[in-house]
């Protein structure tokens, strides 16, 4: 029998699980991952979680729950860091930690540490860590590492064409991962939707905000589809380094999408009680009233599953651009 | 001659105006919602129909407010809109050249930028109501005044005490303590006022350019007190239009007018809907681990809507009967 190991669908699942699953699927193992996120998931998670932990944190708990009895072993990396001198969110770093002390009769956690901060080299050297649970053999290892790295590239290369990362997984889950023309999108404008990527692809905690769009006829473009190079570029204009990997990639994707003439508008989505989201927000309004009159739209989610107050927003903000459209 | 009914079904009160062809008011409501929108809904129409002249038939219908979807079942709506664009279209229809809105609700607030006639920028509060209607509602009543004199208290002042106004659990706390040390009622209420539009201009009017004309529109600028606070802080004088309180039922009247001009005919059900038993119930799917809670409004033993699933499964097995019948 193969062994099986879970992983959660959430937080960084929707930045690194390409990688992740082409590792362990190159070693023989099988992935599992929880389902889509449910308001049954979404309740256990608040219940087992600590109760100042942002929203996508707690969802992560309810995440792990809905897997621990049905898998050998729960991939938890610990990841400090994936950038040069940058890091990820603390509450990512705890993340192995949080799990292990609140959620009890858990199955082995692989809590591998990514720490990029000094060494790139380091990535390597968690992977081979994690290989070794399932083979002796250095070198399967270090093809089963080559196999995921590959596999994140191609997951990059299309979310670069214009697919958003959770189309782009369920694409690759298909066995489609050759194409290479863009995803048709209808739409008379195109919004950047800036935000992390746990809280604007899980339909469920956004409240479905990338259907909802589309369905007003707006075309979508997120973060996840500019290049590093791009995010890069435009974040250095900031005076200070920004040092949350993160948060740099919502700013250089804001700075970069304010500046094109193809977007209409840009919407932030935060999570109530995140830190670099409540800053993240404010510098990409004060830029981009500096620099260029398109219309902002902050979005907080939280808990709440009331609507109403989502879509009176998302319905107002589409209508005025599309008045500031008939008026010139 | 044709009349238009704007309906505004918000958190605290349900208003219902008629406006004629040219955008005049001829009749305006303001029904407390209690929480019971349809009720409320109902007893409006009742009342318009008592007072409308032979003269004006009912050319369309909008809803707009948190309960538009609701009302638009009920009444049979040509434009159901959000409360953003209906309180902009009012404004700039009723204050020509209007540049700001201010509007505070009964739970929400929100400032909306106009430049040349268009919405330019809005924001509305973000998950706290702190610093709107039910919060001073609730205040008055826990200081035994009645709201309406709420205003007229504040402006006695002679030294308005400084309340926390981050937040209404705080303010209330603020105020209680501020209270028991002695201080007067009036400078209380003064201050209260004073942290409510400082925590609005801070939270909502962050960033935004506030230009004349400012116009302050929603249930709160009926207290004289609120709107003293907020041309002390912002410098500039504050404009209150005549229905201040019903601006969002206009804004949706008028809308309704556009609206009918384009398709040519109206959905209105008649104003025999206002004796029409409509019932509210909700259910929670069992289906998936979603367990959406379904709303559905039945009238006549027959079920008219459904929202709130997730996957659309009641909502769309209503819509098939529509076309089929």
């Amino acid at each position: 029998m193969t062994v099986k190991v879970g992983i959660p669908r959430a937080l960084l699942f929707y930045y690194y699980f390409p990688m992740w699953n082409g590792f362990f699927k190159a070693l023989g193992v099988e992935v599992i991952l929880s389902r889509n996120t449910t308001k049954g998931i979404l309740d256990k998670g608040v219940r087992q979680s600590v109760d100042d932990a942002c929203l996508p944190v707690k969802l992560f708990f309810g995440h792990v729950l809905d897997l621990k009895d049905r898998v050998d072993y729960l991939f938890i990396p610990r990841m400090v860091s994936v950038e040069r001198k940058e890091y990820i969110c603390p509450k990512f770093l705890g993340l192995p930690d949080m799990i292990r002390h609140n959620v009890p009769d858990l199955p082995p956690i692989i809590d591998i540490t990514v720490n990029m901060s000094r060494r790139e080299k380091n990535l390597y050297k968690a992977f081979a860590e994690a290989g070794k649970l399932f083979t002796a053999n250095p070198l399967a290892v270090r093809k089963a590492f080559r196999a995921g790295l590959e596999e994140q590239e191609r997951f990059h290369r299309l979310n670069h064409l214009g697919y958003l990362p959770h189309e782009t997984i369920e694409q690759m889950s298909r066995g489609l991962v050759n194409q290479n023309y863009s995803p048709a999108q209808t739409g008379d404008m195109t919004i950047a939707l800036v935000g992390h990527g746990y809280n604007i692809y899980d339909s469920y905690i956004s409240m479905d905000l990338i259907e909802k769009l589309r369905n007003m006829g707006v075309r979508i473009v997120t973060p996840d589809n500019l290049t590093g190079t791009i995010i890069e570029e435009k974040s250095d204009e900031l005076p200070k380094k920004m040092f949350w990997t993160l948060g740099k990639r919502m700013i250089g994707s804001a700075f970069h999408y304010m500046r094109s003439d193809r977007i209409d508008g840009i919407i932030h989505v935060a999570s109530f009680g995140c830190g670099p989201d409540s800053f993240t927000g404010e510098i990409i309004e004060r830029h981009l009233r500096r620099r260029r009159n398109i219309p902002f739209l902050n979005l907080t989610i939280d808990e709440h599953t009331g609507e109403a107050g989502i879509i009176t927003r998302l319905e107002a903000y589409v209508d005025m651009i599309r008045w500031r459209r008939a008026a010139l | 001659m044709f009349g238009y009914l704007g309906i505004d079904v918000g958190s605290v009160s349900t208003n219902i105006v008629l406006i004629d062809e040219d955008e005049k008011v001829c009749d305006s409501l303001y029904i407390r919602t209690q929480g019971q929108p349809i009720k409320a809904v109902q007893k409006g129409l009742e009342y318009i129909r008592g007072r409308i002249s032979d003269e004006i038939v009912i050319g369309g219908v909008g809803t707009t407010g948190s309960g538009r979807h609701l009302a638009s079942i009920i009444v049979g709506a040509d434009s159901v809109k959000n409360e953003i664009t209906s309180h902009a279209v009012a404004a700039s229809n009723l204050v020509p050249g209007v540049q700001t809105v201010l509007e505070i609700g009964g739970q929400d607030s929100k400032i909306i930028i106009l430049r040349n006639g268009v919405v330019a920028d809005f924001a509305m509060n973000t998950v706290c109501a702190a610093g709107t209607g039910s919060f001073l509602d609730q205040q008055a009543a826990r200081l035994n005044i009645p709201i309406e004199e709420f205003g007229d208290i504040a402006l006695k002042a002679g030294n308005p005490v400084r309340i926390a106004g981050r937040c209404s659990v705080f303010a209330e706390s603020d105020m209680i303590h501020k209270q028991q040390m002695g201080h007067n009622l009036p400078d209380i209420l003064a201050g209260l006022c004073d942290a409510l539009v400082r925590n609005y201009l801070n939270n909502i009017g962050k960033g935004k350019e506030i230009l004349e004309p400012v116009i302050f529109q929603g249930g709160v600028a009926a207290n004289i007190g609120i709107k003293k606070a907020f041309e002390k802080t912002l410098g500039v004088e504050v404009i209150i239009p005549e229905h201040y309180d019903v601006m969002g039922a206009v804004g949706a009247a008028i809308l309704a007018r556009d609206a009918v001009r384009k398709t040519g005919t109206t959905s209105f059900k008649g104003f025999g809907v206002a004796e029409e038993m409509f019932e509210a119930t909700s259910f929670e799917c069992k289906d998936c681990p979603n367990l959406c809670e379904v709303i559905q409004i039945k009238a006549g033993g027959q079920i008219m809507a459904r929202w709130n699933d997730k996957c659309g499964k009641w909502s769309n097995a209503i819509g098939e009967k529509k076309k089929i019948s």
